[in-house]
This record gives structure tokens, C-alpha cells and sequence, in this order.
């Protein structure tokens, strides 16, 4: 029952923060922090245990918590940058208003995801997975203005995932007569093909949206960008990855290798869509201004990879996937909090042409946007590298061309993008009004250097999560991978980071020393690194405005959100056809009588002439 | 002619009846679909009394020595249509005052004038 | 077997109609007391209700009055189903009343507490009374209190919805009453259980009339398109207090009438595919128009013609699991749509616009109101874990228990109907804390006689959704009387 009794004690302490935040405003800081802690504390502490429990019977079905290695690396995850991110939020909301309401419901976004991964059944999945929802559009709206309908896009394509997913469970419990996920597993092979395409089609719609593959994307980009920043480390950290959570457990723990695999038709489709994910959105991250939604479109080509991963199905796909998804929530959570760090001190300020020059003013930030970027690009002796090797290189050995060329232009855009973010923030000049931008607090600090600290860890030693993984890839019946604590040894080639290790600083050393043996470099103000020292008007030239110009003209004028479009547009319809559609009640008295009697009159009518009842 | 005779209080209720639909499909102005209303009731009432009606039947109480039952007319409609007398009254009179309540914001009782409740 | 003794059901009705026509004495004896006697006519509703609920789960009880043998007396019968309505209602009363005490400020009271006690007193009657002209009866005493109390302020609006109301309403009970006496004629009884023990199943043209008579007349009532027209402008136009009562209690009521007549007497299954599709489009047709609506209470209402329209669809799947849903969704449309109207009514109040664009910031200002309204519409679009989410979940469930792609296809009708409602609904939910108000006034909550209402319905809306298994068994054995014909027929007749 240790499970059940966590999931209440954060419960009742979300409402404790509330509450108690109304009285005691110091109060709700402190046991935000405590409790999220905690929850990290428990969670750790449950490492490698196995069991599930059964809590409550809504209904006659019988809910399940449960936990193993699989949803343990999730819970862990979520935990812990909901802990880092709390902290973060200490400074980032300190003078808002109605923070109680915030920090509740941030706990609530937590619970509620560690309730999703520690469900051992359906019902309880959906339910935990409602309430996600539902918290999340809280969340997202809290910063008003132009967040509202950026957490209304949010929460209606929620609506008809989480709808569908509804469906699919209860049309699997129609035809298994259970929900229960151990016994699920076993029952469904008895299940013809078509019964399981449809019930993949229906879960695939909830995960897809949460998970923002293409066509499903499109309330991503602005909920990511109007969230509190915080909170967007969450969002796009973790929230998303709700989705490929739950297509892990669909696919490999539910249905099962021996059938998933050959449903080929549906693989392929899946694969396809994943290469769709990983190359528009990165051009489009190309083409932000805002930070945030440069970030978040960021995120959504990552996502592709991670689904690309994970769809492809082999032991090293499968688990570049996961590795990537940890990396992922690591660095993207990472960037969103450092971009935080910029919109505290600068009072909200996103956009790209009207920042630049940081460096000085925010060292650290700096440092961990870098480190941040390097593990989103996948350099060496970074996290992101390992995760991104495993995946390209099956891709590669599997005979799939096509798709690890649209990984390649992934990441080639992430150059691109990660580049376009940090130079435009902090190089290039400072503008006059930031002159007296200050450092980040502490408690800002802190969670941004914990997690570039793990980047550089897991990069160096991918051995330590891989370890992990690869009990959750054996669980799901694939042959262990032969990690050692530097890398993988497979029959095709080896990882070994001490050899990069070498390589680097090696090559290290001969920058250096190339740097050394040249002329003597030159300091100049940090305004004249346009002009190399002669004068110019310094808000005249700020090259960090339309970056990439020439880019963004050739793409800009075919590369829309075209979905994203085409959503709006056919909301607009159902707009305007319900606006129609209630001008039937006329408002005179005449014509409601004439609805009577017609529907009298047709009833009777029907009958007589062909006795239909 | 047999027809008509057997049926003639069934033709009169549903005539009444269908009259009263009509006043109430065609006409605006609010009294006369207050009539319309009052019109579908009687038509109503008539119908009920009509099922239990006999030809030269006597009232259902026991007065005399020799009443077969087969005499008698059927005493549930007519307890129906009472009852449903009573109700029409209070429609009736509730439907008037609120004519009266409805002149008097409106300073019409044309219906079709009065369509601020809609959509 | 012995004998349990318990209160005579009788006394569900009697007791208030008795007391709504001391109401009119007592004005002259203490005037002040007149507001707390819907609260407690309610209340002892509510506690005999409750005692009742053990003795109906092993059998109905039946009481007769006038007559001696079962197809001439004058016969209540309370069976599970009838009770949970009942409960509901009195439930409903009791906490609309405590509202009431407060909330209703202008206008002759003393007309205002008699109409209300008469109309939940008509709706109990409906829903325990086993003969179809009784059923009429207390229909028709239903109906013209709620005729008068949508009118009961006498405002533009009232008068205008009242009038549309009556005219429609009136039609519907003749058509009803026309419908009770086709069936007369034919059969000579208007006893519910005699009438189905000679009528097996409907399956002539001489039954079919009457049923779509009385469906027409009921329909009505019940909301159903396309003779729901009278519902927009009746709720909208009404006393908050008073839209909540005709939305949670009065639609249901009439609803449960004509479901009890299908089921129960004509026992007509092939009509119940027909009834499928014109729940959905009801569902489809109250949220689309529901959707562009910037009137608060005029959004409310065709949200409950949408939740009937559901309701219709569940029973029309006509399996124990269908039913169950039906009677699930309707408690809690109840508790939800109840819970909506209230704290839109201080919320109205307050503002003093029905607009929802003058809502804005009020989150802030009355928190507590604002809160149970959040819960009440996050209920009713479902989510968990809220009251909204199981009996939707139920009926889901029902329809895909199915199995048949026509279930499959109206579901994602339902499933568009509800990213539909849960559009306008967040819509209102940012309006209420994520937009800023002009004015800064101060703080100021609902009375405290409204938040008592409003917080019992949240407590109830959660608690039924964490716990729905509670009263699983009660809604089982409801959903199987209305369905099994033959026990009830058994119970009744002996």
C-alpha cells in the first residue's frame, strides 16, 4: 500500500499548500519544496521493486497501482524536475500573485503524471491522465493574455485524445473483459488483428497529441511558449512524454513484441510520421523569434526522435528511444529553465531580435544554455550524443536510409536552431536598456547547474542509465544490450566514450595550442564587435535581429503550420455551423407548435406507411 | 350514415381538436392561441367523455333496484375530465394573466413581435 | 416473513403538498416562517426517502388508496427507481429551498415558496405514482407551477418565456391526456402495471398511436428535440433557484415518465433504436447551440438539453447496463446543473449581467462560488474525478458493450458533442479567473445560506466520483425495474 499512501500524502499536501498558502504565505514555498522532495525521496527509494497493489473499485473495476523497473525510471524523472523545477519557481514567481493557486496545481501536474506511470490499469491510467489534463490548462492559462487560447487549443485537442483513448480502453475491456495491464498482456493474443489495429489507432490518438506528433502537434508550440517557464520545463520535459510512455506500454508491454511487429502496415506508418516530426518542426524552430516557441518547436522534433526510436522496435531503437526521452526531459528542461532565468530578469522579455549579449551580465545561464544546447545537438561527452548514436546507428544497420537522413537533417537544423538561440541571447551586443541586468538568483541557479551537471555525467558515463534500460528493454522481451559503464559493446561497433574522452582532449589541446602559437588576441567593448572598432550608432546595428535572414525568406513563404491551419480553420466552421444550427429556435411560438406537430405527425406517418417500429 | 352516427363524438373531438392546432399553428395574436388552447382542451375532454358514453345509459350510482351494469355509462372518464376541467381552468386563467402581464411590457400581443427570447 | 414496518410512502407527497397550502395561512400568522417550510416538507422527503431505500431494494412497495383490489384503486408504487428519483428531488428541494432563504429578495414570496413546494411535489408524484392519469395529474401540477415561477419575476423575459412555455407545455398534456385516452378507450384500465400485463409488447398500429401520443405530450416536458424549444428561454428567464430545479428535476422527471411508459407499458425495444438517434441529436443540437450562446443561463440551459439528450441515449440502449448509466447520468445532471445554476445565480447577483464577458476576475472575488462552479463544470464535461466522469464512463461503457458499429459511430458523435461542451465550459472557467475585471471592488462571497447548497453539491459531486460504487447496487436494481416488465407487473399485481 506504500504507493496508494504516497499518491494520498501528495494529494493532501497539494491541498495543504493551497490552504495553508492563503494563511501562511511563506508556508506554501516551503512545503511545495518539501513535498516534491519527497516524492523524490520515495521514489528512489522504491528502486527495483516489483509488485502492484490494488487501491479501489470504481464501478467493478478494480484500480492497480503498480511499480517496476519501467515505470520507476519514468516516476524518478518526474519526480525529480518536478522537485528542480519547483525550486526554480521559487524566485520566478515570487511576486506573482496567487502563487498558492500555482504551486497546488504544479504539485497536481506532478501527482497526477506519477500517478500515470505508476498505474497497473487502464481506468486508473485514464484517470490519472484526466486530471493531468485538466491541471495542465490551469497551468497554462495562469499567465493570461494571449495564454488563454493557447491552453484552449490545449485542452480541446486533450479532450479528443483522452475521449478516444476512453473508447479504446473500454472497447479492449469489451473484447478481454479486463483492464488490468499484467493481465492484459497475456489475454491479447487471442484478439484478431483488426480488433488491435483499431484499439493502436484509438490509444495512438491520445498519445500522439500528448506526445505532439504530426498531424497531433499543433497546441504545443503556444502552450509551451505561454506557460510559465517553470512549468514549460515540465510541459516539455515530461508532460509530453506521457505519449511515449504510454506507446511503450501500449506497444511492448500490452500488446507485445511477437504482435506489435508484424503489424508492418502500421509500423511503417508510424516510422514515417515519426521522420515527418523530426525535419518540419525543426525548420520551423529555424524560423522562431520567441525563445520559448523556438524551444517548443524544438520540442516537438525531439519528440520525433524519441517516437522514431520507438517505433522502429529494435533492442537499440527501443532503447535510444528511452534513453532519449530521459536526455530530453534533462536538457529541454534545462533550456526552458535557463530561458526563464532571461524572462525573470529581463520582465518578460522572449523575444530574440530584442535580446542579445548576455554573456556578460549571466554567466551561468550561459554556461548551462550551452551545455543545455550541446546535449540537444548530441555532441560528444553530452547525454544527448549517446541517445542520438544508438538511434542513427539502427537506422543505419537496418537498412533505413531514408529515415536516418531525416535524422541527420534533424539534427543539422538543431545546429541551426540551438546556435541561432544562444547567439541571439547572449552574444552580439547588448542592448542599452539591459545594462543593469543581473545575475540569476540561487534558487535559479541551482536546478540549472544539477541538470548540466547530469548532461555532462550521463555523456561521459552512459553506462548508468543505459543499465537501467536495459532491464526495462529485457522486460519487454528484447535481448539485453552489453553495456559497460563507458558505452555499448554491440557485434556492429562499439561506443566507448574514454576513446572520445581521448579524442576530445586531444583535439582540445591542439585548439589550444593552435590559439597560442597565433597573434595574441584582441579585447574589444563588447558594442564593437560589429564594426571591429570603428563607430557606429549602437541601436542601429543589432545583428542579432533576423537572424538567419536569408534562410527565413527562402522557407518562410511554404513552410507553415499548415495543420495547425487547417485546425483552425475547420474550428472556425464548427463555429460558424453551430452558430447556425440554433437559429432553429425561432423565437416565435408559431413555429415551435409546427415542430410538435411535425414530429407527431412524422411519427405516425412512419408508422402507417412502412411500420418501421 | 351508420358511420357518422356510431362515430359523430369522435369526429366532433378530433374536429375540435385539430381546430384547436390550427389556431394555435397559424395565429399571432396571443387571446386568440389562448382560444386556440381552449378549443384543444374541450376537444380533449369530449374525446375522454365520449369513450365511456352510452346511448341511453343512466348516471353510474345505484338508485334504482334493477340497474344492470351494461346500462351504466363508464364513470372514469367522466372523474378524468372533471379533473382535467380543473386543470384547464388553472392553465386557462394562469395564461390570461400572464396576457395581461405580457400587454403590459410589451404593448403587443402579437407574437411574432415578440422575439426577444431566441437562439 | 415478518413484517417491516415503515412510513407510508403516501407521506412523500402528502406532507408538502399539505404544507404548500399552509404556507398561505401561515402569511398571516408569521410571516417569517414561510421561507423555512420548503426546507422542511423537503427535508422530512428527504429522510423518509432515505429510510425507504432498504425495504425497496427487497422488494417495491405499493400503496392503494380508493379501492380495495389493484387495477381499480388509485395505486402508488415505489420501486427503486421511482425512490432514486425521488431522493433526488427531495435532495434537490431541500437544498434549493436553503438557497432560497436568501437568493429570492423580490416579488410576493409566499407565491413564490407554494409554486416551488407544488412543482417538487408534482415531480415526486409523477415519479412514485403507478396509474397513468394520476401520472397526468401530478404532471399537470408540475407544469403550471413551473409556467407560473419562470414568469415569477415578471420581467420582460419571464413573462415572454413564460407565455412560449405554457402554450407549448398546454399542447403537450392534451396530447398526453389524448394519448391516456386512446389507451382507456382500448383497454379500459389506466392502472401502469394492468395496462402492461395486456399490452405484452406494442406491435399495432392501435398502440403505436397512443405511445407516440403520450411520447409527444412527455416529450415535451422532457426536452427532447424538436420539442424542446420552450427550455432555452424558460431556464434562462427564470429565478436561478428555480432554473436549477426545472433543469436538474423537472426535464428528468418528465424523461423518467416517458421512459417508464416505453419500458413498462408498451415495452416497445424497436422504438428504442429510433429514441438512439434522437438522443444523440438532441446531445448534438442543445451543445452546438449551447457553444456561441454569451448568455450564461441561456448556455446552461441548452447544456441541459444537450445532458438530456445523453440521458436518452443511455436508456435507449435498453440493456441493464445502458439504464444504469441513464439513471447515473441523470443524478448527476442533477447535482451538476443544480450546482451551475446556483452559484451563476450570486454570481448574476453580483455582477448584475448574465453576460459572461462581466464574469471576468470573478474568481477572485467570490473564490468559493467560483470554485464549486469550476467543479460543477468539470463535472459535467466529464472529467475525472468528478461524478461526471462515471456516468459518462458508464454509458460509454454500455454502448460499447455493444458491440456494433452503429455504437461505435454515435459514440464519436457524443465524443465531438463533449469537446464541444468542453470548449464554451473552459472558455467560462478562464473567463472567471484568467481575465481581468475592470472594476476592484472588494471581495465579497454569496450568502452563506447559498454557499451551504452549493457546498453539499461539490462534496456530493466528489465524493460520488471517487466512491460511485456506493450506490452502484441502488442504481442496478433501478435500472432493472424499469427494464424487467415482468417483476414489476408481478410486484404490483401480486
Amino acid at each position: 500500500m506504500i504507493l496508494f499512501y504516497m499518491m494520498i500524502f501528495a494529494f493532501v499536501g497539494a491541498f495543504l499548500i493551497y490552504f495553508a498558502g492563503k494563511s501562511f504565505p511563506r508556508i506554501k514555498e516551503i512545503l511545495a519544496v518539501v513535498i516534491s522532495f519527497l516524492l523524490f525521496l520515495f521514489v528512489a527509494l522504491l528502486y527495483g521493486k516489483d509488485f502492484q497493489i490494488n487501491y479501489h473499485n470504481f464501478l467493478g473495476f478494480h484500480l492497480f497501482l503498480r511499480i517496476n523497473m519501467f515505470s520507476w525510471l519514468f516516476a524518478l524523472t518526474i519526480t525529480f524536475l518536478g522537485f528542480l523545477s519547483i525550486i526554480f519557481s521559487l524566485s520566478y514567481m515570487k511576486d506573482k500573485k496567487n502563487n498558492a493557486f500555482y504551486y497546488m496545481n504544479m504539485l497536481f501536474v506532478n501527482i497526477a503524471m506519477l500517478g500515470i506511470v505508476l498505474a497497473g490499469d487502464l481506468i486508473s491510467f485514464f484517470i490519472f491522465w484526466e486530471i493531468m489534463s485538466w491541471s495542465t490548462f490551469l497551468l497554462i492559462s495562469y499567465k493570461k493574455g494571449s495564454a488563454l487560447p493557447a491552453s484552449m487549443k490545449y485542452i480541446i485537442m486533450s479532450i479528443i485524445g483522452s475521449l478516444s483513448m476512453l473508447i479504446g480502453i473500454l472497447y479492449l475491456y469489451d473484447l478481454t473483459d479486463t483492464t488490468i495491464i499484467s493481465q492484459l498482456s497475456h489475454i491479447i493474443r487471442f484478439i484478431n488483428k483488426g480488433d488491435v489495429i483499431f484499439v493502436v489507432i484509438l490509444f495512438s490518438i491520445a498519445f500522439g497529441i500528448k506526445n505532439a506528433v504530426i498531424p497531433f502537434h499543433n497546441w504545443l508550440p503556444p502552450a509551451h511558449s505561454e506557460a510559465p517557464s517553470p512549468f514549460s520545463a515540465i510541459l516539455s520535459g515530461i508532460l509530453i512524454k506521457m505519449g511515449v510512455y504510454g506507446f511503450l506500454l501500449l506497444f511492448y508491454v500490452i500488446i507485445g513484441l511477437d504482435i506489435i511487429f508484424h503489424l508492418t502496415g502500421l509500423t511503417i506508418v508510424l516510422n514515417v510520421l515519426a521522420a515527418i516530426t523530426i525535419i518540419f518542426p525543426t525548420f520551423l524552430a529555424i524560423l522562431q523569434n520567441d525563445a520559448k516557441r523556438l524551444l517548443a518547436w524544438s520540442t516537438v522534433a525531439q519528440a520525433g526522435y524519441i517516437f522514431m526510436g520507438i517505433t522502429y522496435g529494435t533492442e537499440l531503437s527501443v532503447a535510444g528511444g528511452i534513453f532519449h526521452f530521459l536526455n530530453h526531459a534533462i536538457f529541454k528542461a534545462l533550456m526552458f529553465l535557463a530561458v526563464g532565468a532571461i524572462e525573470y530578469r529581463t520582465k518578460g522579455i522572449r523575444d530574440l531580435n530584442s535580446l542579445g549579449g548576455f554573456i556578460k551580465k549571466m554567466p551561468f545561464t550561459f554556461a548551462a544554455m550551452l551545455i543545455g544546447a550541446m546535449g540537444l545537438i548530441g555532441l560528444p561527452l553530452t547525454n544527448g550524443f549517446v541517445s542520438k548514436w544508438l538511434i542513427y546507428k539502427t537506422l543505419i544497420l537496418n537498412g533505413s536510409p531514408f529515415l536516418a537522413f531525416a535524422a541527420l537533417i534533424g539534427t543539422w537544423g538543431t545546429i541551426l536552431y540551438s546556435y541561432k538561440l544562444i547567439h541571439n541571447i547572449f552574444l552580439g551586443q547588448l542592448p542599452a536598456k539591459f545594462e543593469n541586468i543581473q545575475k540569476a538568483p540561487f534558487s535559479m541557479k541551482m536546478p540549472m547547474m544539477i541538470l548540466s551537471t547530469i548532461i555532462i555525467f550521463f555523456g561521459i558515463l552512459p553506462g548508468i542509465p543505459l543499465q537501467f534500460i536495459n532491464k526495462i528493454i529485457v522486460s519487454f522481451g528484447y535481448h539485453p544490450l552489453n553495456v559497460s559503464l563507458f558505452g555499448i559493446v554491440s557485434d556492429s561497433g562499439n561506443l566507448n566514450i574514454i576513446n572520445i574522452l581521448a579524442a576530445t582532449f586531444v583535439i582540445g589541446v591542439l585548439i589550444v595550442l593552435f590559439f597560442r602559437s597565433g597573434r595574441k588576441s584582441v579585447r574589444v567593448d563588447q558594442y564593437d564587435n560589429y564594426a571591429a572598432g570603428s563607430f557606429i550608432p549602437k541601436e542601429k546595428y543589432s545583428y542579432t535581429n533576423s537572424f538567419y535572414a536569408p534562410l527565413d525568406r527562402f522557407l518562410n513563404s511554404f513552410l507553415k503550420d499548415y495543420i495547425d491551419i487547417f485546425y483552425c480553420k475547420s474550428a472556425a466552421l464548427i463555429r460558424h455551423f453551430c452558430n447556425g444550427i440554433r437559429k432553429i429556435y425561432t423565437g416565435y411560438v408559431g413555429s415551435y407548435v409546427m415542430y410538435i406537430l411535425l414530429f407527431l405527425a412524422v411519427l405516425i406517418f412512419v408508422q402507417l406507411n412502412w411500420s418501421v417500429f | 350514415m351508420d358511420f357518422l352516427y356510431n362515430y359523430i363524438y369522435y369526429i366532433g373531438a378530433f374536429g375540435l381538436i385539430l381546430i384547436g392546432l390550427y389556431i394555435l399553428l397559424v395565429k399571432h395574436n396571443l387571446i386568440k392561441m389562448i382560444i386556440g388552447l381552449s378549443i384543444l382542451e374541450t376537444g380533449v375532454n369530449l374525446f375522454i367523455i365520449t369513450l365511456g358514453y352510452l346511448d341511453n345509459g343512466t348516471a353510474p350510482i345505484f338508485s334504482k333496484e334493477n340497474l344492470e351494469s351494461n346500462m351504466m355509462v363508464d364513470p372514469v372518464p367522466q372523474a378524468l375530465v372533471l379533473t382535467a376541467i380543473v386543470i384547464g381552468l388553472a392553465v386557462l386563467a394562469l395564461a390570461l394573466s400572464l396576457a395581461i402581464r405580457l400587454y403590459d411590457s410589451f404593448k403587443t400581443l402579437n407574437l411574432k413581435k415578440i422575439k426577444e427570447q431566441k437562439w | 416473513m415478518k413484517e417491516i414496518t415503515y412510513i407510508n410512502p403516501v407521506l412523500l407527497i402528502a406532507v408538502p403538498l399539505a404544507l404548500a397550502f399552509i404556507i398561505p395561512i401561515l402569511k398571516f400568522v408569521w410571516e417569517k416562517s414561510i421561507k423555512w417550510i420548503p426546507v422542511a416538507g423537503f427535508l422530512f422527503d428527504l429522510i423518509v426517502s432515505i429510510t425507504l431505500i432498504p425495504i425497496v431494494l427487497q422488494k417495491n412497495i405499493i400503496v392503494k388508496i380508493g379501492g380495495t383490489t389493484t387495477p381499480f384503486s388509485i395505486n402508488l408504487v415505489v420501486g427503486p427507481a421511482g425512490l432514486l428519483l425521488s431522493i433526488m428531488i427531495s435532495l434537490a428541494g431541500f437544498l434549493v429551498a436553503i438557497y432560497a432563504l436568501k437568493y429570492i429578495q423580490e416579488g410576493d414570496k409566499t407565491k413564490y415558496h407554494i409554486l416551488f413546494m407544488l412543482l417538487l411535489t408534482g415531480a415526486i408524484g409523477v415519479v412514485l405514482t403507478g396509474d397513468i392519469f394520476n401520472l397526468f395529474v401530478f404532471f399537470e401540477v408540475l407544469c403550471i407551477s413551473s409556467y407560473a415561477l419562470v414568469g415569477y419575476l415578471g420581467n420582460r423575459a419571464g413573462i415572454e418565456s413564460s407565455i412560449k412555455y405554457l402554450i407549448q407545455g398546454s399542447i403537450g398534456s392534451s396530447l398526453l391526456l389524448v394519448g391516456i385516452g386512446l389507451i382507456y378507450g382500448q383497454y379500459g384500465t389506466l392502472n401502469m402495471a394492468d395496462l402492461a400485463a395486456q399490452i405484452k409488447t406494442a406491435d399495432s398500429i392501435s398502440l403505436f398511436v397512443p405511445m407516440f401520443f403520450m411520447i409527444t405530450g412527455l416529450g415535451i416536458e422532457a426536452a427532447i428535440f424538436p420539442l424542446n424549444s420552450w427550455l432555452p428561454d424558460a431556464h434562462s428567464s427564470a429565478p436561478s433557484s428555480i432554473s436549477a430545479v426545472l433543469s436538474g428535476i423537472a426535464i428528468e422527471v418528465g424523461l423518467y415518465a416517458m421512459m417508464r411508459i416505453l419500458f413498462t407499458i408498451f415495452a416497445a425495444e424497436s422504438f428504442m433504436g429510433f429514441l438512439l438517434f434522437l438522443g444523440v441529436i438532441t446531445l448534438l443540437i442543445g451543445e452546438m447551440s449551447a457553444f456561441s450562446q454569451n448568455n450564461i443561463k441561456r448556455m446552461l440551459a441548452y447544456s441541459s438539453i444537450g445532458q438530456i439528450g445523453l440521458i436518452v441515449f443511455a436508456f435507449s440502449i435498453a440493456t441493464a447496463s445502458g439504464l444504469s448509466g441513464g439513471f447515473f447520468q441523470m443524478i448527476s445532471h442533477t447535482l451538476n446543473k443544480a450546482l451551475l445554476f446556483l452559484a451563476t445565480g450570486f454570481m448574476i447577483y453580483r455582477t448584475g449581467s448574465m453576460e459572461i464577458s462581466s464574469f471576468r476576475g470573478l474568481g477572485k472575488k467570490m473564490p468559493l462560488t467560483a470554485l464549486f462552479f469550476t467543479i460543477g463544470t468539470f463535472s459535467i464535461i466529464g472529467l475525472p474525478p468528478f461524478v461526471g466522469f462515471a456516468s459518462k464512463f458508464l454509458i460509454f461503457k454500455a454502448a460499447l458493450a455493444k458491440q456494433e458499429l452503429l455504437f461505435i459511430i454515435l459514440i464519436a458523435v457524443i465524443i465531438l458533442t463533449t469537446v464541444i461542451e468542453g470548449a464554451y465550459f473552459f472558455r467560462i472557467i478562464q473567463t472567471l479567473y484568467f481575465k481581468e475585471s475592470d472594476d476592484k471592488s472588494s471581495k465579497q462571497e454569496s450568502a452563506i445560506t447559498a454557499l451551504i447548497p452549493m457546498f453539499i453539491f461539490a462534496l456530493l459531486i466528489l465524493i460520488l466520483g471517487i466512491y460511485p460504487n456506493w450506490i452502484m447496487k441502488f442504481i442496478h436494481s433501478a435500472a432493472s425495474e424499469l427494464l424487467n416488465k415482468m417483476s414489476y407487473l408481478r410486484s404490483v399485481l401480486g
